[in-house]
C-alpha cells in the first residue's frame, strides 16, 4: 500500500512539469503559455520570470522525486526493523538555511533595476527633467474601467478632455505615462501583452509607463478580486499609429460635442 | 484501497446531486396586485390571478420561450422573433452557434427574470437597478410620458450608466446589443401590459373573469386593446424625440454667468434641489417612482405588507452632485440638454417650464458643464511617493 502512495505522489512532479513543457512549447495546444510581448520592456519582466520559474521549477523538481524516494524506501511494508531516532544534523540545517537566504538576496538585488524602471524611474519630457505628463486617467470601477484622455493641451481636467469607457487607445513607439485611480476598491490594472500590472487603492493616484512597439488589439484585465463581477471586468487596449491616434481622438471628442439634434423623419 | 472506495463513493455522490438550476419563470406582479387591492378594493381571486398568468403566458409565453404579441399590431419595428430568442433562455448557444440566453448572461442578476429590477444583487445596490414594468426609462430623448427611442436603448447598454451599477457593454457584437435590447423592450411591454390588465381586473367583481374561453372574443377585444395601447406608444416613441436647436454663439464666459443666473433664479429653480453649491443637497428625502409605486413617505409602515412580497426597501432619490463631472445620461451637450429640457421620468426633475427658451437651457448646459472645472469641485489624490515630482 505504501508504494501505491508513493507512486501517487511521483505523479505531482510528472505532471506539474508535464503541464508547462506542453504549454510552453505549445504541443497540441496554444495560447497557454504567457501572450506575446508588445512592450520594449517587458523582456527583463519575461527574463525575470523565466529565471524564477527554472530556479523554483529544479527545486520542484528535487524536492518531489525527494519525497518519492523516502516513501519508497521506507515503506512500512518492506522494512520490519523498528524505528531509529536521529537526532539531526547542524551542518544540515545551516545549509539549507544559508542556500536559500543567499538565492533570495540574489534576486533581491539581480531585479532592482528592473523594479525601479518599472515603478520609479517615470519618463521625462525630451531634453528636461520634467515628469511626462499622463496621457490618460484610468478609473477604476466595479465593474469598468472610465478613461479621461488630457486632449490636444495634454493637461487634465481642462475643456478638451476627452472622456470614454474600456476602450483604451494609446500610440505605438512612444513613452506612455497612465495615470490610474479607483472609485470604490481595490483593483488592479493589468495589460498581460505589456508586463504592466499595478493594484489600484482607492484615494491615490498611480501612475504605469511603457513604450509599446507592436500596433494591435490586446485586452485590458482586472488582477484583484474586487467583487462578484471581476471577472466581467475586461477591457479593450487598440495600439495604432499616432496618425490614427489623434484621428480617433478628435473623433472622439466630435462624438462628445455634438451639440444639436434633429430626429429622424421629422420635416 | 478503502481510501479509493471513500473518494470514488464522494466523487459519485457529487456528481449525482448535480448542480441545476430552477426553470425561470415570470413572476407575476404580486406588489401592484395588492395595491390594487388596496386602493381599488379589487377581488383578485385566485382564479382571476390564474387567469391573468394564463393571457399574460399566451400573449408573451416564457423566459425560455418568449412570444411576440399577435394582437394585429405590426411589432417588425420593436421585435425580430431570432434575436428574442438570441437574448432569451437559458445561457448557452444553439446548435448553429448563434448565441442565447444572453439576458440571463448579461443582466439577470440585477434586472431579475421578469425584469422586475429585483435580481439576486439588486438589494445591494443605490440606486437599484431598473425595474422594467413601469415603462419609465430616465435617460432618453422623448418626453417625460412617452416611452424610450431604440438609440436612447442603445446608448445606454453601450456606455453604461456612470456612478450606478450599470456597466458598459460596448464590446460585446453589435447583433447581441441588438438582440437586448429588443429585449429590455419586450419585458418592458410585458410588464406594463401586466400592470394595465391588473388596473383593468381592479374593476371587477369576484365572479368576472379576464377571459374564459366561454364568453371568448369581447372580453379578448379589451386585452387587445389594452395591449395596442402599450405597442403603439412604443412604435411612436421612435419619431417623439426631442429636437434640439444648435447652440447660441457667443462669449463662453458670457453664456456660463447667464446659466448661473439662472440656475440661481425662481424660473428655473434648479437651485431648490442641487443645493446652493450645486452639490446635489438642496432636498435629499424625496422618493422616484420606482418607490412611490408602493411607498407613501406619509404612511411609511405601510410599506411591509408590499415588502413581504418582495418589494424592495424604499431609497432616498437624491439630486445629482453636479461637481463630480459624472453624468448618468451622458456628459455631451445635448445629453444635458434634453435632460433640462424633458426632465427625468420617474423623478422629481421636473421638464423646463415653458418660460425657458432654447437659449436659456443651453446657457444653464454651459453652466453645469463648467462646475466640475471650478478649483473647488477637484478633491485632493494622494501620490506614492515613488513617483512625485522630485526637486
Amino acid at each position: 500500500m505504501g508504494r501505491f502512495w508513493s507512486l501517487l505522489f511521483l505523479l505531482v512532479p510528472v505532471i506539474g512539469v508535464g503541464i508547462f513543457v506542453v504549454c510552453a512549447a505549445e504541443i497540441g495546444i496554444e495560447d497557454h503559455w504567457l501572450p506575446e510581448n508588445v512592450n520594449e520592456h517587458g523582456r527583463v519582466i519575461d527574463d525575470l520570470f523565466m529565471f524564477i520559474l527554472y530556479l523554483t521549477g529544479i527545486i520542484f523538481i528535487a524536492t518531489g522525486i525527494a519525497l518519492f524516494w523516502f516513501l519508497w524506501k521506507y515503506d512500512a511494508a518492506k522494512n520490519v526493523e523498528p524505528v531509529k531516532y536521529v537526532h539531526g544534523s547542524h551542518t544540515l540545517e545551516v545549509v539549507w538555511s544559508i542556500v536559500p537566504a543567499a538565492t533570495l538576496l540574489f534576486i533581491a538585488i539581480y531585479q532592482m533595476n528592473a523594479w525601479a524602471d518599472a515603478k520609479m524611474r517615470r519618463p521625462t519630457l525630451p531634453g528636461s527633467d520634467e515628469l511626462l505628463p499622463p496621457l490618460v486617467e484610468v478609473t477604476a470601477r466595479q465593474f469598468e474601467w472610465r478613461l479621461r484622455y488630457a486632449g490636444v493641451d495634454q493637461v487634465m481636467g481642462t475643456d478638451d478632455d476627452v472622456f470614454g469607457v474600456n476602450d483604451l487607445h494609446i500610440p505605438v513607439d512612444e513613452d506612455i505615462v497612465i495615470a490610474i485611480k479607483s472609485k470604490d476598491v481595490l483593483h488592479s490594472f493589468f495589460l498581460p501583452n505589456l508586463r504592466i500590472k499595478q493594484d489600484i487603492v482607492p484615494g491615490m493616484k498611480q501612475h504605469v509607463w511603457f513604450k509599446s512597439n507592436k500596433k494591435g488589439v490586446y485586452d485590458i484585465v482586472c488582477a484583484e478580486l474586487c467583487g462578484w463581477g471581476h471577472y466581467k471586468m475586461k477591457g479593450r487596449l487598440t495600439i495604432s499609429s499616432r496618425d490614427d491616434f489623434n484621428i480617433w481622438l478628435q473623433e472622439q471628442y466630435e462624438n462628445q460635442e455634438v451639440s444639436e439634434f434633429e430626429p429622424e423623419g421629422s420635416e | 484501497m478503502r481510501a479509493i472506495a471513500t473518494t470514488s463513493a464522494i466523487l459519485g455522490m457529487v456528481l449525482c446531486v448535480g448542480c441545476g438550476a430552477p426553470i425561470a419563470e415570470f413572476q407575476q406582479n404580486h406588489v401592484y396586485i395588492l395595491k390594487q387591492k388596496n386602493e381599488l378594493d379589487g377581488a383578485f381571486t385566485p382564479q382571476q390571478r390564474k387567469d391573468l398568468a394564463n393571457v399574460m403566458e399566451a400573449l408573451f409565453g416564457t423566459p425560455d420561450n418568449p412570444h411576440i404579441p399577435q394582437t394585429g399590431v405590426d411589432t417588425s419595428s420593436l421585435f425580430e422573433q431570432n434575436k428574442l430568442l438570441m437574448a432569451a433562455g437559458p445561457y448557452g448557444s444553439y446548435e448553429d452557434g448563434r448565441p442565447r440566453g444572453l439576458y440571463r448572461e448579461h443582466c439577470v442578476h440585477c434586472h431579475g427574470v421578469t425584469g422586475d429590477g429585483k435580481g439576486p444583487t439588486a438589494q445591494f445596490l443605490n440606486p437599484y437597478p431598473r425595474d422594467y414594468r413601469l415603462g419609465k426609462f430616465k435617460f432618453k430623448s422623448t418626453p417625460s410620458a412617452t416611452p424610450p427611442t431604440h438609440e436612447d436603448l442603445r446608448l445606454i447598454l453601450y456606455n453604461g450608466i456612470p456612478d450606478t451599477a450599470m456597466p458598459s457593454f460596448k464590446l460585446i457584437p453589435g447583433d447581441e446589443l441588438e438582440a437586448l435590447i429588443q429585449y429590455v423592450r419586450y419585458l418592458s411591454i410585458r410588464g406594463t401590459v401586466e400592470r394595465e390588465l391588473i388596473f383593468v381586473m381592479a374593476e371587477y367583481g369576484e365572479e368576472e373573469r379576464l377571459f374564459d374561453e366561454t364568453i371568448g372574443a369581447e372580453q379578448a377585444e379589451e386585452v387587445t386593446d389594452v395591449v395596442n395601447a402599450v405597442l403603439e406608444d412604443w412604435i411612436a416613441a421612435e419619431g417623439a424625440s426631442l429636437e434640439i436647436p444648435p447652440a447660441p454663439k457667443g462669449e463662453k464666459a458670457d453664456m456660463i454667468a447667464k446659466g448661473k443666473a439662472l440656475f440661481y433664479g425662481d424660473i428655473a429653480g434648479c437651485v431648490k434641489c442641487h443645493g446652493d453649491s450645486a452639490l446635489g443637497d438642496g432636498q435629499k428625502t424625496d422618493y422616484d417612482d420606482w418607490a412611490k409605486d408602493y411607498f407613501d413617505p406619509k404612511k411609511p409602515d405601510d410599506r411591509y405588507q408590499y415588502i413581504a412580497l418582495g418589494a424592495l426597501e424604499p431609497q432616498n432619490i437624491i439630486p445629482r452632485n453636479l461637481r463630480a463631472g459624472v453624468y448618468r445620461g451622458g456628459r455631451r451637450p445635448i445629453d444635458l440638454y434634453r435632460r433640462i429640457a424633458n426632465g427625468i421620468t420617474g423623478t422629481p426633475m421636473p421638464k423646463a417650464p415653458a418660460s425657458l427658451s432654447p437659449d436659456d437651457i443651453w446657457h444653464l448646459v454651459h453652466y453645469v458643464r463648467s462646475l466640475p472645472r471650478e478649483t473647488t469641485s477637484n478633491p485632493y489624490q494622494h501620490v506614492p511617493a515613488n513617483n512625485r515630482e522630485r526637486h
